[in-house]
């Protein structure tokens, strides 16, 4: 039974408690957001679903850290805890929730008079009803009640008596009160310490009786240190020197010069990507492309020069609001533009800006505040002290810029955008780019050997060109045009007419083919039937001719209305009869929609491109054609009309009777190189060094320097924050809707957090200064506490993006706040931090473990030993580049696009029938193949898969903590990606080239080279019989051999033994693919 | 954030067994079944199978909540959002009343989309197509759905499902996760998360994609559909592609036979154990058992996707496109083929639904690309006896409006989205076949037992065993849930 004080507390009859828990149970989902909502939800819907739901236990919550002891209930390390997480729901800061009158989220609150009781009578729990409650038997009195799936443990109730038995002392939430510098703690052991961070590391292991773990040998501190600062492995020569460093000062010296490197900018923008939901997409809808990478080389250049971390905030949050803000300023405020964008026909402007916002809220809130400040969107805050107008008030720093609801389409960035130069170009990078393609160009116009053998291969195709050619009208079966009707038609004879409204659809021809063996299709573009006079396209821009931008075919054994996305032909050769300089006809293989091939100025006459098949089709067995052509206006918009208007489709046998040899290259091949004039001389190796395969790879990397001078001299577009010229007037929103604005409120911070200052700016400035005030008691603890994660993979307040009331109790609290007061005391030098973790004893200890350890303190919270964990996504691909020597270490710059399984965009993009960008991929070369991984192009909707495997995100929202998990598909990336394959293939030449010739010290160096450390002798054993398993493999299968080496664009090296090199290249593969490389020890 | 779910007695079992030394190459079945798209030390599902003693089921400790109706889901998923006024929502007065305007009554005051908010009239237009009475209970399905037709008697119509959102993007990512907010876990990673593999040799989750003739292309797609949101990453859906590699990297590179995989393999282990033995990182045996199992997907999967084993009456079912690889037809027998191997959750994603324009000639291609394979694939399963343990749902984010959009009659003109009812059908895994909700003559509101997608997504967790209000995830502060937080109600009228 209950008592009469319990009944005057919740209200007087059972009638009312009836109500309390069928409302309760009303709000099934009541641990989540949208109470109001449910509140409204009457009685009848709350007996339904009090007759559906089964009841039960929900899963039990883990929060409890390793290690907890037994002292005393302090308030806010056990007793807030439990009032969050077992009472706020119903008496917490939400008014709409709240039960019964009561809220226990303020001392205030708890200790109310409610006529004549109270929930806590301070000193008296026999007194104090909620001590009375939690104990109660009966399911209807008992708190929480049962069918909130909630309850308290003995453990908790027996905590929570002796908190109020001690006179139930108050403290706010710790992260709420601004941190103080503790005093250093007694420690067991004086020596052990090298800093204050290890002070209070110690006197923690010291209560829970552990031991710190010995030092990491000095191999595993290099490499740890380089992967943690760099994100990239040490080279041999770089483990060796520090080991071979006596001195005391090594290892200090090896940080301090892996702090100046420029790696190390790098790596901390890899984790400040995700956190700032950087991409190179829109991400919402058609997720066409945008222009950032500007705002990425901010960052990078900010870590590199040591900003200080306040500047930082500063910069990104309202550098467009310092006085006299320069243009790296205003580039940096698109931390928050990163956000997804829209322009989704048919959504409405007003609520995709009001997502943006809430989107800039949830964001600075996470990354800055560690709160979940987007969790007041709709409602009260449940567990903080965050009201919905409070919330508000807070969005309307960010609701004042000239941005528009749809917009950032046809890869033009979302205003407001501007331009400016890149912050990591240096004077001493542009010369030195300017050197190296000048030294290129003068590469490409050098003698080549190879240009007799390819003269020769030249005129020997020249000979054969047009042998046993013939043409055969195919049969169209079927133009889909499935977005538009009536635009294409086929008429007699089985032409194609172009409608004049055809402008932005594109055609899907079914063909049938009768011919048994064809070597390639052709395309005739002609005048409309009768209109000999009209030229053969409708465009007003090229005066009558058109562009076409993409075209691919494939062949099926049924007639197919579409093309095979997984089976296209792949095309050896296309060449037209006429082509406009700015569009040659192989563009058209590229499919993206600013190139393609145009016979301008030849549209007065038929033309055609003509189009060869690497290997001929046997249509005896797939006589069914479909290929997709694409208009899409080769870099003028649609009303430019680049269509053509009739064209005919023929198959070909033989060879093609086209060439794109230039006539008067042809005269010059016909010529005697002897007899030659200079003149010719210059002119046939020009034509040579354009187009060769010989010559390609010189190509790609000429145009990769001259765009990377491009880069660093040039104006690029980034998105950017302002303030419109009447900027909005920001409104609560009821339910968080859009469209049901209420009161008007102007901007503002949370009332128990400090205030801004009178002489502040009341807008984003404002809001930046009063982060970085060294009284914040959130801006500098969130700060340190993700500097820990980074370095030993957890924070220590893990759930590094909640620091209220429902987040992870700090392990170290006290090593938090010094840390933090630190970093404000001392100019919020990130360097300076990192430098002070990673010099500290405890950052140093080995990571090995034992099965003791792993049961006293299995997620290694105490930090008894060093982290062990699994290097992230970026880096795992980073160091098979860098140990492999094909890692290019250019920094900053455009995103790239290395190889890629073909198909993935297109299979759910809007290709075809939109300029957004982003709609195909299109793989670079050349270096570009190469660069870290943090400069890989991220488009939201299909992320680089070899990235999702490793747990990358998606970037669509903020990430503060990645997953780490251990799957098969991250064993398929590291054995088959081409980009792991190639690795392994460099590394293996690197080997064969670099290393000892000695076999066993061969095996070694190899081992050293990814793992910076000496293997054992089993483990050499087990190299040694790997070696020659798969060099008697490839003995047996020369040619195997040479398939394996294959891969990747980088040439092999012509002196290298095929057998050798790819039996090594095995042992390679096998090195990349050990857990012990993709960890950092 | 996944260390949240960290189990203490996973890693001391793990460790013992890795202390124990497993160091013999080639691990145990049971050992092998327990770690597929698992992450041992940090998920539960070892150790839930060790104590269930069921080597292939496991999931979280304690679900399935109650006994499952159905084992597998099939759900083909429809984008775009098919008409539900021309295929299944059948409503005579249109006939009568085509042409004329929609009464502002009837619209109310729903936000509709920027495409037709313009429009100065809003003209109902009648089907464009027969429809006809189908099965015992005389269910109104379209002509242009034939073999559908055939199955009516298998299938539960439901016509008031319902949703509040109005462009695709919202929508495709509010039905499939739960939230229109960005970031939520998809069904089938919640079912991955929940319930863990019945296979051991493939991934708990699987999609695949297709491109519908009708409208090409589609509503783009987004990864979001399938990913695991909050969830550990390893529960997002596993794309299975046409071609010699239908999972990503899957094929051997060049040159490398499965021989020689094999001894790489193997001294891969023996290293990665040697150094198991110097760190005492659980971790270690996991990977190791990872690769295996990757290794034995080389061999599973292209055992799954090769059809060459399948009858010519198999194709005839299905149709002629199933002899074609990427359609949907031949995704629907890949579906099935999945299912008989114990893959808890496929989803077909078929895109082009999205008929703004040119109504009456896109949607007949839809209907031929989806509604043979579609009909196929029910009547396989029920000849098979996987029907009762498989849960087929065909449908999409949202339906389409009984007004026009563009001017009425043109060849141009088509259907703007609408959520506010739109049609799906169920079958198998104990639904039971009838016709659920009733909308108004106009096809344009709910009037009697509206489905929203919660709705939907909580029905679909209780075949499955779960309840849906048990099945959560602590992510910043909040037990997150599919359903979400708003009241979301098991359809009991359509359970059998």
């Amino acid at each position: 039974m209950f008592s009469s004080k319990a009944l005057l507390i919740l209200g007087t009859s059972t009638t009312f408690f009836e109500r309390v828990h069928l409302a309760r149970r009303a709000s099934a989902g009541y641990r989540g957001k949208y109470t109001a909502r449910q509140r409204a939800c009457g009685l009848r819907a709350a007996l339904l679903v009090l007759l559906i739901l089964g009841g039960g236990p929900l899963p039990p919550r883990v929060k409890a850290e390793a290690g907890d002891d037994e002292q005393p209930a302090a308030f806010a390390r056990v007793i807030r805890p439990i009032l969050a997480d077992k009472c706020f729901q119903c008496h917490g800061p939400d008014e709409e929730s709240r039960e019964a009158d009561l809220r226990l989220d303020t001392q205030e609150g708890a200790t109310a008079d409610l006529g004549g009781y109270a929930a806590v009578v301070p000193g008296d729990p026999e007194q104090s009803a909620l001590y009375e409650r939690i104990r109660a038997d009966d399911d209807d009195v008992r708190m929480p009640p049962p069918d909130s799936g909630m309850t308290l443990s003995d453990n908790e109730i027996e905590q929570l008596r002796r908190w109020i038995a001690s006179g139930a002392p108050w403290q706010e939430h710790w992260s709420f009160v601004p941190p103080r510098s503790p005093d250093l703690p007694e420690v067991s052991d004086g020596d052990w310490p090298r800093n204050t961070v290890d002070h209070f590391v110690l006197s923690r292991l010291d209560a829970a009786g552990l031991r710190p773990s010995p030092e990491a040998d000095r191999r595993t501190l290099v490499r740890r240190l380089f992967l943690d600062l760099t994100g990239l492995p040490p080279s041999i020569e770089e483990v060796e020197q520090f080991v071979d460093d006596p001195s005391p000062k090594a290892y200090e010296r090896l940080v301090d010069r892996l702090l100046r490197c420029r790696h190390y900018g790098e790596r901390m923008a890899i984790a400040w990507l995700d956190q700032a939901r950087y991409a190179d997409t829109n991400g919402y809808s058609i997720d066409g492309g945008r222009h950032m990478w500007l705002w990425r080389d901010w960052v990078i250049a900010a870590y590199n020069r040591n900003m200080p971390f306040n500047q930082f905030v500063v910069e990104q949050l309202a550098g467009d609001l310092l006085p006299d803000a320069t243009v790296q300023q205003r580039v940096a405020t698109g931390f928050n533009r990163n956000h997804m964008i829209t322009h989704e026909g048919g959504t409405i402007p007003e609520e995709n800006l009001a997502n943006y916002c809430v989107d800039r809220v949830k964001t600075t809130g996470e990354v800055f505040l560690g709160l979940t400040i987007g969790c007041a969107q709709c409602h009260e805050h449940k567990y903080d002290p965050i009201s919905q107008r409070e919330y508000y008030r807070f969005y309307a720093f960010f609701n004042t810029l000239s941005d528009r609801g749809l917009d950032g389409d046809n890869g033009v960035n979302a205003r407001p955008s501007i331009e400016a130069r890149s912050p990591l170009a240096s004077d001493e990078e542009i010369a030195q780019t300017r050197q190296e393609l000048a030294r290129l160009k003068q590469q490409l116009r050098a003698p080549h050997t190879g240009q007799a053998a390819w003269e020769a291969r030249l005129r020997r195709e020249l000979a054969e060109r047009g042998r046993d050619h013939e043409l055969f009208p195919v049969e169209v079966l079927k133009v889909s045009t499935p977005n538009a009707s009536g635009v294409f038609a086929i008429n007699s004879g089985g032409y194609v007419l172009v409608s004049p409204d055809a402008s932005g659809h594109f055609p899907q021809i079914s063909m049938r083919v009768d011919v048994p063996r064809i070597t390639g299709f052709r395309i005739e573009f002609l005048h409309a039937p009768d209109q000999s006079d009209d030229p053969i396209g409708y465009g007003k821009a090229l005066e009558g001719s058109f562009v076409l931008t993409g075209m691919s075919v494939s062949a099926t054994e049924i007639p197919a209305d579409q093309t095979d996305l997984y089976n296209i032909l792949p095309i050896r050769r296309v060449t037209a009869s006429a082509s406009h300089a700015d569009y040659p006809p192989q563009d058209c293989l590229d499919e993206r929609s600013h190139n393609g091939w145009s016979p301008h100025p030849d549209n007065n006459t038929p033309q055609h491109i003509t189009f060869t098949f690497d290997e001929p089709i046997d249509t005896q067995t797939r006589p069914y054609l479909t290929a997709t052509l694409t208009f899409l206006g080769g870099g003028y918009p649609r009303g430019e009309h680049l269509m053509p208007r009739r064209f005919r489709l023929y198959a070909m046998t033989g060879n093609d009777t086209d060439t794109n040899v230039p006539t008067e290259v042809q005269e010059i091949l016909a010529v005697d190189p002897a007899n030659r004039t200079d003149e010719q001389l210059r002119r046939i190796h020009e034509y040579f060094a354009a187009t060769s395969d010989e010559m390609s790879a010189l190509r790609y990397r000429t145009e990769n320097v001259r765009n990377r001078l491009g880069h660093l001299t040039e104006p690029h577009p980034a998105m950017v924050m302002d303030t419109a010229g009447q900027p909005r007037h920001t409104f609560v929103l009821e339910r968080g809707q859009y469209d049901r604005p209420a009161e008007a409120v102007d901007p503002g911070v949370p009332a128990f957090l400090p205030q801004l200052q009178s002489d502040w700016p009341a807008n984003r400035l404002g809001l930046a200064y009063w982060l970085t005030e060294p009284a914040h008691p959130l801006t500098a603890r969130v700060a340190v506490n993700r500097v820990w994660q980074l370095l030993f993979g957890a924070g220590i307040v893990s759930s590094s993006s909640d620091f209220g009331t429902q987040g992870a109790q700090p392990t170290h609290p006290d090593l938090l706040d010094w840390l933090a007061v630190d970093f404000a005391d001392n100019g919020w030098n990130v360097k300076r931090l990192v430098k002070m973790i990673v010099m500290s004893a405890t950052y140093r200890q080995s990571s090995r473990t034992s099965p003791e350890m792993l049961k006293r303190d299995p997620n290694n919270r105490l930090l008894a030993r060093g982290p062990r964990f699994r290097l992230p996504a970026e880096l795992i691909r980073d160091l098979a580049l860098k140990v492999s020597g094909l890692l290019i270490c250019r920094v900053g710059g455009p995103s790239v696009k290395p190889y890629q399984p073909p198909g993935l965009w297109k299979e759910i993009s809007h290709f075809g029938s939109t300029l957004a960008t982003a709609q195909v991929f299109v793989q670079d070369h050349g270096e570009s193949l190469y660069r870290r991984s943090l400069y890989t192009y991220w488009k939201r909707t299909v992320p680089p898969p070899a990235m999702v495997a490793f747990d990358a995100p998606t970037r669509e929202i903020c990430t503060m903590q990645r997953s780490a998990t251990n799957t098969p598909l991250q064993a398929l990336v590291l054995l088959n990606d081409p980009q792991f394959v190639e690795a392994a293939r460099a590394l293996a030449e690197r080997v064969l080239r670099e290393g000892p010739s000695d076999p066993e010290a061969r095996l070694a160096y190899a081992f050293v080279s990814v793992l910076s450390r000496q293997p054992t002798s089993e483990e050499l054993a087990v190299m040694r019989t790997a070696l020659n398993g798969a060099r008697e493999d490839f003995l047996r299968q020369r040619a195997s051999a040479l398939v394996a080496l294959s891969v990747g664009e980088t040439p092999c090296a012509a002196e290298v033994d095929p057998v050798e090199h790819a039996a090594w290249m095995q042992v390679a593969s096998l090195l990349l693919n050990l857990s012990e490389t993709i960890t950092r020890e | 954030m996944t260390a949240v779910n960290h189990s203490d007695r996973t890693l001391a079992q793990v460790t013992r067994r890795a202390m124990l030394g497993s160091t013999g190459l080639g691990l145990g079945r049971a050992a092998l079944a327990t770690l597929l798209f698992t992450d041992l030390t940090r998920g539960t599902s070892a150790d839930a199978a060790a104590r269930s003693g069921h080597l292939r089921e496991f999931g979280l400790p304690g679900l399935p909540h109650f006994q499952p109706r159905a084992k597998n889901v099939i759900y083909l998923f429809q984008s775009g959002g098919p008409s539900h006024v021309d295929l299944f929502d059948y409503k005579p007065v249109m006939k009568r009343l085509h042409g004329s305007e929609l009464p502002q009554s009837v619209r109310g005051d729903q936000r509709v989309t920027g495409m037709t908010a313009g429009q100065s009239s809003f003209p109902i237009v009648a089907p464009f197509w027969p429809l006809r009475q189908c099965g015992e209970r005389g269910t109104w399905i379209s002509d242009q759905l034939t073999h559908t037709q055939k199955i009516a008697d298998q299938i539960a119509i439901v016509k008031s499902v319902n949703t509040e959102a109005i462009n695709h993007d919202p929508a495709i990512t509010y039905i499939n996760t739960g939230s229109q907010q960005i970031g939520h876990a998809s069904l089938g990673s919640w079912l991955s998360y929940g319930l863990g593999s019945i296979n051991e040799n493939l991934p708990a989750y699987i999609v695949m994609i297709s491109q519908g003739t009708g409208k090409n292309p589609g509503q783009p797609l987004f990864a979001r559909l399938w990913g695991s949101g909050y969830l550990p990453s390893k529960h997002q859906g596993v794309k299975l592609r046409p071609g010699a590699s239908p999972v990503l990297y899957m094929a051997n590179p060049p040159g490398i036979s499965r021989h020689r995989r094999r001894q790489l393999l193997d001294a891969l282990a023996e290293m990665n154990r040697r150094h198991l033995a110097d760190t005492g990182d659980p971790e270690i045996e996991a990977r190791v058992s990872a690769y295996e199992m990757a290794f034995r997907m080389q061999t599973s999967v292209p055992e799954l996707a090769d059809v060459s084993d399948e009858p010519d009456s198999t194709f005839d079912l299905y149709g002629p496109d199933s002899r074609r690889p990427g359609t949907f037809a031949a995704n629907c027998l890949m579906a099935r083929r999945m299912v008989e191997r114990g893959v808890r959750f496929v989803q077909l994603f078929h895109r082009g639904w999205d008929q703004h324009i040119a109504i009456a000639e896109q949607l007949p291609k839809q209907c031929r690309d989806t509604d043979q394979a579609s009909a196929a694939l029910v009547m396989d399963l029920a000849r098979r006896g996987l029907l009762n343990d498989t849960l087929v749902i065909w449908g999409g984010e949202f339906g389409r409006t009984t007004y026009s959009q563009g001017e009425m009659g043109s060849p141009r003109a088509g259907r703007d989205h609408h959520g506010r009812c739109f049609s799906i059908w169920l079958a198998g895994g104990g639904i039971r076949p009838c016709d659920w909700g009733r909308t108004d003559d106009f096809s344009y509101n709910v009037v009697e037992d509206g489905v929203h997608i919660r709705d939907l997504n909580a029905t679909i967790l209780h075949l499955l065993g779960i309840d849906h209000d048990r099945l959560t995830f602590e992510f910043q502060g909040l037990e997150h849930r599919l359903t979400g937080v708003e009241p979301a109600h098991v359809v009991r009228g359509l359970l059998a």
